[in-house]
């Protein structure tokens, strides 16, 4: 069963088309990575899917409902993100036992846990946490609402290092025992991918890959050797990259369509094979144009 | 649980190192013929991954016939699981360290019984070893 299914969708700002001819499904207690460049439309998507935004053109059915305006959709879903608001006058134990009645699966064992392990004290008022205890407090609230629809917007802003380690095992852990759709977007694919079934990429508002992390794992390969070599293995090849180091020495980032003997042949032939990381792959897909930072100052 | 160690930088996808971690404790007979393996909500705890990547290391040693499938009860065992992984191993895993070991000799320009006294070497100190052990 599709949790989201959207066909055409988009939403412009002025003449800024933010999400731009969208068209995906999205299956039921699937963890869904949003993953995109600064401004390429993973915030306006995210609030589009809660019903936060009003599209501009195109289809968008959550739960098999527009989700503006839906009180089905409003009553299943939850959006965290770093600009959540609360009284400022309520405590953190208000503001708990609040939001356990809001929602219907609330799981208040679970929260009052969290906040015991994350050392937040319930008695202090919201507004007076840190940026990364908010952060955290905010992931609480995700976590213990046990919504049908979780979609985290940048959830680790702001947290350290361990906290955000924490924060995955924890949204792990409490899938694999309460399965439901999870979305999380994120430019930091490093961190998240392991939690991850599929990956949802976008570029400029459009659509630049959905599949599952693990196929896009071994879609390109990275090829370093000889300029001559190089040239000659990549010709035909979809190229996603492609730098030159040195005098004579070149790497490519191709699509790994080559068969496994090819492969030991190209290894044996002095080329090195190294696997390409996903999230430097997403930042290939996602360039703007062909080349980096390095043109930039190249222009002289 | 403490979370056992995924090589997350090298070649080698999740749900194969997961495959290769399975059939490593079949072999070392930590679980035995018939008996039942992890779930994949098991191994996604054990290794904080997503239950569908570990389902997929699951469902390669099931094609492979190295786990059968009771409906409803999991994956189990299969009787000629170990043999099979034995098999497996020797005619992908060492084939390939050899022809690159090979590859390297050639390289450094040592020749084929030069290498061949190296292996004895090898063999005979790992060997040792093993000796000492028993």
């Amino acid at each position: 069963m599709n949790v989201i299914e959207s066909r055409g969708l988009t939403k412009t700002y002025g003449n800024l088309k933010a999400v731009n001819n969208l068209s995906f499904d999205i299956e039921e207690n699937k963890v869904t990575g949003l993953i995109g460049r600064n401004g390429a439309g993973k915030t306006t998507l995210l609030k589009l899917i809660a019903g936060f935004l009003h599209k501009t053109s195109g289809e968008i059915e959550v739960f098999s409902d527009n989700p503006f305006n839906s009180i089905k959709v409003s009553s299943n879903m939850i959006f965290i993100d770093d600009k959540m608001s609360f009284p400022a006058s309520l405590h953190l134990v208000d503001i708990l036992e609040a939001a356990g009645n809001f929602y219907d699966n609330w799981d208040a064992g679970l929260a009052n846990g969290l906040i015991d392990y994350f050392n937040l004290n319930p008695r202090q008022p919201h507004s007076s946490l840190s940026k990364g205890m908010k952060s955290a407090f905010n992931m609480i609230i995700g976590l213990s609402a046990r919504c049908p629809l979780t979609i985290y917007d940048e959830p680790t802003t702001g947290m350290d290092v361990a906290v955000r380690k924490d924060f995955y095992r924890a949204l792990l852990k409490d899938y694999l025992q309460n399965p439901r759709t999870i979305i999380i977007s994120s430019h930091l694919l490093n961190e998240v991918e392991h939690v991850l079934e599929d990956i949802l990429l976008l570029r400029e508002g459009q659509k630049c890959m959905h599949m599952p992390v693990e196929e896009l794992k071994e879609l390109a390969i990275c090829l370093k050797g000889k300029a001559g070599i190089i040239q000659e293995l990549a010709t035909g090849k979809e190229i996603y990259h492609k730098e030159n180091i040195g005098k004579d020495s070149a790497y490519v980032v191709v699509k790994n369509d080559f068969t496994e003997d090819r492969l030991q042949n190209v290894k044996l032939s002095g080329v090195e094979i190294t696997p390409v990381a996903t999230d430097e792959l997403c930042v290939f897909l996602t360039s703007r144009n062909k080349g980096g930072i390095d043109d930039v100052f190249d222009r002289n | 649980m403490s979370q056992l160690k995924l090589n997350t930088e090298g070649m080698k996808p999740i749900y194969v190192q997961i495959a290769e971690w399975l059939e490593t404790e079949i072999l070392s007979a930590s679980i035995k013929s018939d008996e039942k393996i992890y779930s994949q909500y098991q191994l996604a705890e054990m290794f904080n991954i997503n239950p569908a990547t570990a389902a997929k290391g699951l469902n390669i040693l099931a094609d492979e016939k190295i786990l059968y499938k009771k409906r409803g009860l999991g994956m189990f065992v299969s009787p000629k699981a170990k043999e099979s992984i034995q098999e497996k191993r020797k005619n992908q895993i060492l084939k390939n360290l050899v022809l690159e070991l090979v590859t390297e000799a050639g390289r450094l320009g040592v020749d084929e019984n030069e290498l061949i006294s190296m292996i004895k070497t090898s063999n005979k100190f790992v060997g040792g070893r093993d000796h000492e052990r028993n």
